[in-house]
């Protein structure tokens, strides 16, 4: 809980941004970033005593980088619409602090099991707060929650109108810092306990 | 501190693994990726011509709908229709053709062109008659969301139906995107649609390319009506 890569390390803001305007493509991104961390923790937890300390970078990025190409493919070839709406944000897990922040801080210390353990922990901290924010925007963005309308039309003739600074990055920003705010507000508090 | 022979081989078992890795899952993987490219092109086609489609659709449905309904041929710059076999040559341009029980309902062009952010890709369809807009579609771009990416919503698409592509001298004019709205007694709002605001280039773009593209299939559109008119005496 103390420990979530968005709102306490604020790694992965970038991706965090762009695909969450709606809840089906954060799910998806989600599912994707938990199982590139998981299987590069594992990889690179299992390679860690063979790891040439020198070029132990450039080996977890290429392991990393492999992951997620594979991971793009697998989204082209079986959810075609899903990749379409993620288009280079998949790609660019390979730049997200977060999964080569946890090789070389965790998995090159630590047994494969725990390494597992460590990838899913953080993969699940990212995608609840994507997941929380898409909520939030797709709400109040489009009217609907994962693609089913809850804002009626009654409501709309009755002068509501959808507010269109939340499908832009802005209502992103805002929306993250007020989920930060209240994330590091809570964990504050419960530290003093 | 270990030896440097042993982080180069070291660096290679690794490269080599990932390298056989990627391209085993890229080269079992493509041909369902180019079903599902394919299949894309072929809804888009489809909806432009004015097929509803459902999104839980079978793609074996989607694929029959698109043989029954779409012929696809060739033209070139002078309009006359060719063999797939001179297809390599690159001044010919395809069409999809909707026909329903043996009459034709519409034509499909693909258009493609410069928005603010890339390139915009989509299709337009034109009515039988050759010369009134049967509707428009986008399939891949980079607009900005809300504004310039309006351009796939419904109010948008659903201005260009039933605007006219020639004036009445029967020379091809287009479709403007106009900054605002266009006003009712504007004698060309026949040839107007209602612009985004906040994304003028992305209309200014969506103007040019679409007067540009639909150059290139006039000569064969004039035919269509010529023919038109001699049957219909």
């Amino acid at each position: 809980m103390g420990e979530n890569p968005i709102s306490i390390h604020v790694l992965g803001i970038c991706s965090a941004l762009a695909i969450t305007t709606k809840i089906d493509t954060a799910v998806v991104m989600t599912i994707a970033v938990v199982a590139v961390l998981s299987i590069s923790n594992v990889v690179i937890s299992l390679l860690r005593n063979n790891i040439p300390n020198k070029v132990r970078i450039i080996i977890q990025m290429s392991v990393i980088a492999s992951l997620v190409i594979i991971a793009d493919q697998v989204l082209k070839a079986y959810m075609y619409d899903m990749s379409k709406l993620l288009g280079v944000f998949l790609g660019l897990i390979i730049t997200n602090c977060i999964v080569l922040g946890r090789a070389e801080a965790y998995a090159m210390q630590n047994s494969p099991s725990k390494a597992l353990l460590d990838g899913m922990g953080n993969g699940l901290g990212y995608g609840t707060i994507l997941i929380a924010v898409a909520f939030f925007r797709e709400l109040f963005g489009f009217g609907s929650i994962y693609g089913a309308q809850v804002i009626t039309n009654q409501i709309y003739l009755g002068g509501y109108e959808n507010n269109g600074l939340m499908i832009l990055s802005p209502g992103a920003f805002f929306i993250l810092g007020l989920i930060v705010w209240a994330h590091r507000a809570y964990t504050e508090t419960s530290d003093k306990d | 501190m270990r030896s440097d022979t042993y982080t180069i081989v070291f660096t290679t078992i690794v490269t080599v693994v990932l390298g056989l890795g990627l391209s085993v899952t890229a080269d079992s993987l493509r041909e369902r990726q180019s079903i599902n490219e394919e299949l894309d092109i072929k809804k888009n086609i489809l909806s432009v011509l004015g097929f509803s489609l459902s999104s839980d659709w079978e793609n074996d449905k989607i694929q029959s709908l698109y043989e029954q309904n779409i012929n696809e041929f060739i033209v070139d710059k002078t309009g006359s229709i060719l063999s797939s076999i001179e297809s390599s040559n690159s001044d010919n341009y395809t069409i999809y053709q909707s026909r329903e029980n043996d009459k034709v309902t519409g034509y499909a062009i693909p258009i493609a062109g410069k928005g603010l952010w890339g390139t915009m890709y989509g299709y337009f369809a034109i009515e039988p008659d050759a010369e009134t807009v049967k509707g428009i579609t986008f399939y891949r771009h980079k607009e900005t969301p809300g504004l310039g990416a309006e351009v796939d919503k419904e109010w948008f698409q659903n201005n260009f139906i039933g605007k006219k592509l020639i004036d009445t001298n029967g020379s091809l004019v287009s479709v403007e995107v106009v900054k605002g709205y266009v006003s009712s007694t504007d004698p060309k709002s026949m040839h107007k649609v209602d612009g985004i605001s906040g994304a003028t280039i992305t209309g200014k773009g969506l103007t040019n390319f679409l007067k540009n593209d639909l150059q290139k299939y006039e000569p064969y559109l004039s035919k269509v009506r010529k023919l038109n008119q001699i049957e219909s005496l």
